[in-house]
């Protein structure tokens, strides 16, 4: 065992000593965490990513609000520890059926569903101050990344130039012990919304031709996806463009990517990417391309009630961002990426994302 | 059910017909062609109610008999089935019982002892009478009546005893002393046409709410299939026998004005007015005097019809000291409740009696109210899927201490009870709650809406009353229901915590390597101290509750109904089950 783990193991015991001292003391057993929700969190803007504050909660066995969760998060603990002494790795799903089961002799389950030992997971890394991968825990794989990157992921060489038509897979834990760069040739990142979108990229050969990485986090990317772009961007000192629909789904995958989530907050400095810049989609591109209106979609109630929250944050408090969301709004449209295929399938490819870099048509 | 249309047919006086009326009409018809003819008229309409009526008169008889010689009754009732629609039926009691003198009057004529214009709270005020009952036996099977009597010093006697209907007039044969220090009075009589069935108006149902009503009196009654049921008595207090008072000049109708004045032993109108009517001071007769266009100094034997309407006319306009209010003797507070426990065996009740009101301005009246909940409140209505007992309401109506099994629909009791809105004192769904509704209303005067005497008419007086009883003992129940709650919130609680206290010692056991029993005997040791000083906030918070006034208790019922509300939308799309089962049937 690592002294990492060891140190790691420990912090988790700790958590059972305290309380146990509680217990023997007869004080309602209690653990602190900090607040991870939109009133605790703040945008540092000397480091360009959102932070956790300093509010702290207390979840009490002793409340029937808190009990169930407070038991909830003693199981993890206590998993997690056991997964770290057998010196294995484990999904956060694993983690969720190795800890599900009836409670005895009633007919209520510990957990009913992954979204709720998910949340424990965070606790414990923002309590602790520990990173998920320190706690051997991954998140599904589900991102894809192809250009011009040779690294050795544990024993194996990979070559991310050769992976093909699917690309190479990008793990959960793509730490500097897991994953070692040997040679990266790219001019810039760019970090793509949407799995179909990033196929046609591939497809086109878009990063040999414009000597690029291409990487897509399938959606909201996850952690390993971030911290790769992280990563390279940091080591290799490279751009980051940002590609999704123009809408507030894909603008706030954008935000995540640039300085990160609320809910992550207690360890945005390790996977927020401050210098992202948002190529696009934008309303305004519908009148620059003339793109025919049938294709843009109306928005609905929700898409406005996430425009007006967003609206809001105050790492979007910048002009050209109320610009775009005032455009949106008097509009009430949003447009998917795809939607450039109204203009020929490869216009996304050839023409929108290479006149937007060559233009440097951003918005911060 | 077979008798509610028939009850609704007018009573004899609905058609202008008078006591003398009636008897002048037994001299002229045989009194069992008129039986036949009206039978629906003294309320014997249908197989099953006509038994309960039969059951009612004699046990009716009985208490009456027992009262009046202040002794505790003890009465025993026997149904047994002798063929198809034919029953004999057996009633004994521990009462004075009657004479060789007296049988032949008391059971073998009728109208022998006429209540008309007697203002009583009497229990007799509906149905036809032992007398009526002989004369039931003989036309239905043409058989007589077997007695057997004793007044326990001497010797007792037995005899069959049946009517002449022709004559009106008692015939007793094969009258016989026997050896025996009985005392009391046992009647066997035979009847076709009834039916015997187990039901909510089965005269088993009768005579429990008879023991309810009467908690002085010791009922024990064996059904045609043997099964014996015995209601103890609860109570040794004899009920005091109510004041017989004079009618209140706004309580009286035309009909009874002119029949009073015919039988009067006053010489003028004026003292005749004077003397045999309640609250009548020497000005309202100066003032009657003015009014009408006649002498108040003529022979009131001479009074025409429409002079007895300008006087009942003259009446309504005067105002008159309310009755008196004395006459009326309730149950009590303690012996119904008493009564309610020994027989319903509720896990809460509340028993309200209000003080007397009169009605119409010339009758007093007085409502007494309990309202029993949990335990063997309410009717069994069968098990629900999981094997528990599903329980409903029930409403018992009384009148004069007498049970009302027909005609709930049309009945003021029934009404009042319809009217309160029961989800403001926490009972969500009044008819599938385990609570018994006891109602009693007693008068001098009850109105009924019909000849069946099975329902009070909707007097806004009485319903007032009834409502202010009701409201006020749903205050009290709103208060025990909201305490159970907490209870059964507190159990939920604890039974929540050791659940997962056996979860989470496991969790710390494994952290620290502690033994896991520790751990948790600790954290239930924990629960149970923090439960208890939850208890203790919660008791200070209960006393509050107990001084809640209506306002109070309205504003807590919109809060818990808007948190409901809430509740139900936010649990719509999962829970889907679970609301359907609570509104459903």
């Amino acid at each position: 065992m690592g002294e990492r783990d060891k140190e790691v193991k420990q912090k988790l015991e700790n958590v059972g000593k305290e309380l146990l001292k509680q217990i023997e003391k007869g004080e309602n057993p209690t653990y602190e965490l900090p607040v991870r929700t939109l009133n605790n969190v703040f945008f540092d803007k000397k480091t360009g990513t959102i932070k956790l504050g300093d509010k702290k909660s207390e979840r009490q066995f002793l409340n029937i609000a808190h009990s169930k969760k407070f038991m909830q998060t003693m199981l993890v603990a206590s998993e997690i520890r056991k997964v770290i002494d057998q010196n294995a790795t484990v999904s956060i799903r694993d983690l969720y059926y190795a800890l599900k089961h009836t409670i005895e002799g009633t007919n209520e389950n510990t957990f009913e569903e992954q979204s709720e030992s998910d949340p424990c997971i965070e606790d414990i890394e923002a309590s602790l101050d520990l990173l998920r991968e320190e706690l051997h825990l991954a998140a599904s794989a589900k991102g894809i990344i192809a250009g011009d990157v040779q690294l050795k992921d544990g024993k194996d060489n990979i070559d991310l130039a050769k992976m093909g038509s699917g690309g190479w897979s990008v793990p959960s834990n793509v730490e500097p012990d897991k994953i070692e760069f040997k040679n990266v040739n790219a001019d810039y990142l760019l970090f793509i919304e949407k799995d179909a979108v990033w196929r046609r990229f591939n497809e086109d050969q878009y990063w040999k031709k414009h000597n690029c990485i291409i990487l897509t986090g399938r959606g909201q990317p996850g952690r390993g996806e971030r911290r790769l772009a992280q990563r390279l961007v940091k080591e290799y000192k490279m751009p980051i463009y940002v590609l999704t629909d123009a809408d507030p789904w894909g603008m706030y995958i954008y935000s995540v990517i640039k300085q990160g989530s609320i809910s992550l907050s207690y360890s945005e400095e390790k996977l927020a990417t401050p210098s992202a810049q948002f190529i696009g989609l934008t309303t305004k591109d519908v009148e620059t391309y003339k793109i025919p209106k049938e294709v843009t979609i109306k928005l609905n109630n929700l898409d406005v009630k996430r425009l007006k929250e967003m609206e809001a944050y105050e790492w979007f408090q910048k002009k050209e961002w109320k610009e775009e969301f005032k455009n949106m709004k008097e509009k009430a449209y949003k447009l998917e990426l795809e939607a450039l295929s109204k203009k020929g399938i490869r216009f996304i490819t050839e023409k929108y994302v290479p006149d937007k870099i060559k233009n440097k048509e951003f918005l911060p | 059910m077979p008798d509610g249309k028939e009850s609704e047919k007018p009573l004899a006086s609905d058609f202008g017909m008078t006591a003398e009326d009636l008897a002048k009409e037994f001299k002229e018809h045989s009194v069992a062609e008129f039986f036949k003819k009206n039978r629906q008229m003294l309320g014997l309409t249908g197989k099953i109610k006509t038994l309960c009526v039969i059951v009612h008169e004699l046990v009716t008889n009985s208490l009456d008999a027992c009262e009046e010689a202040k002794i505790l009754p003890e009465i025993e009732i026997k149904v047994s089935e002798l063929g198809e629609e034919y029953y004999e039926i057996y009633v004994r009691d521990n009462g004075p019982g009657l004479t060789q003198d007296t049988v032949g009057k008391a059971l073998g004529q009728l109208l022998a002892g006429t209540k008309f214009h007697r203002l009583i709270q009497q229990r007799g005020q509906q149905g036809i009478g032992a007398s009526g009952i002989t004369l039931l036996s003989l036309v239905t099977t043409g058989k007589t009546v077997q007695v057997i009597s004793g007044t326990g010093k001497g010797k007792a006697f037995k005899c069959d005893l049946t009517i002449d209907p022709k004559k009106n007039e008692p015939k007793v044969m094969n009258l016989e002393e026997i050896d025996k220090a009985f005392k009391g009075l046992a009647i066997k009589a035979k009847f076709k046409d009834v039916k015997y069935q187990k039901s909510d108006q089965s005269p088993l149902e009768y005579l429990r709410r008879t023991a309810i009503a009467n908690p002085h009196a010791k009922i024990s009654f064996t059904e045609p299939d043997g099964t014996t049921t015995i209601f103890e008595r609860s109570s040794k207090d004899i009920p005091k026998r109510p004041i017989p008072i004079q009618p209140h000049p706004k309580g009286v109708t035309v009909d009874e004005l002119a029949t009073m004045a015919k039988y009067t032993k006053s010489r003028k109108v004026s003292s005749f007015l004077k003397e045999e009517f309640d609250r009548m001071g020497d000005k309202a007769i100066e003032e009657i005097a003015k009014a009408v266009d006649f002498d108040l100094n003529t022979d009131p034997k001479k009074l025409s019809w429409e002079q007895a309407e300008e006087i009942v006319k003259q009446f309504k306009k005067i105002q008159f000291i309310a009755p008196r209010l004395d006459a009326l003797i309730p149950i009590g507070e303690d012996r119904i409740k008493k009564s309610i426990r020994s027989i319903v065996e509720p896990e809460f009740l509340e028993v309200v009696e209000r003080k007397p009101a009169v009605y119409k301005g010339g009758f007093p009246f007085c409502v007494e109210v309990g309202i029993a909940f949990g335990g063997n409140a309410g009717k069994l209505a069968g098990k629900d899927e999981e094997g528990k007992d599903v329980w409903k309401s029930e409403i018992m109506r009384f009148a004069n201490r007498t049970p009302l099994l027909f005609d709930a629909g049309g009945c003021a009791l029934t009404q009042a009870v319809q009217s309160i809105d029961w989800k403001r004192y926490a009972i969500k769904d009044f008819e599938n709650s385990p609570l018994t509704i006891f109602l009693h209303i007693l008068s001098v005067h009850i109105p009924y809406t019909g000849a069946g005497k099975q329902a009070v008419s909707n007097e806004e007086e009485i319903m007032e009353e009834l409502r202010l009883a009701l409201m006020d003992a749903g205050r009290k129940i709103y208060r025990f229901i909201g305490h159970q709650r907490k209870e059964a919130e507190k159990e939920a609680k604890k039974k929540m915590y050791y659940k997962y206290a056996s979860e989470v010692a496991v969790a710390i056991a494994e952290l620290t390597g502690k033994s896991k029993k520790e751990i948790e005997e600790k954290l239930h040791a924990m629960v149970l101290k923090h439960l208890k000083l939850e208890e203790k906030k919660e008791k200070e918070e209960a006393e509050k509750l107990n001084n809640l006034t209506e306002e109070e208790i309205e504003k807590e019922y919109e809060k818990r109904k808007a948190k409901e509300k809430k509740e139900a939308e936010k649990a719509k799309p999962k829970k889907k089950k679970i609301i359907e089962v609570e509104n459903g049937e």
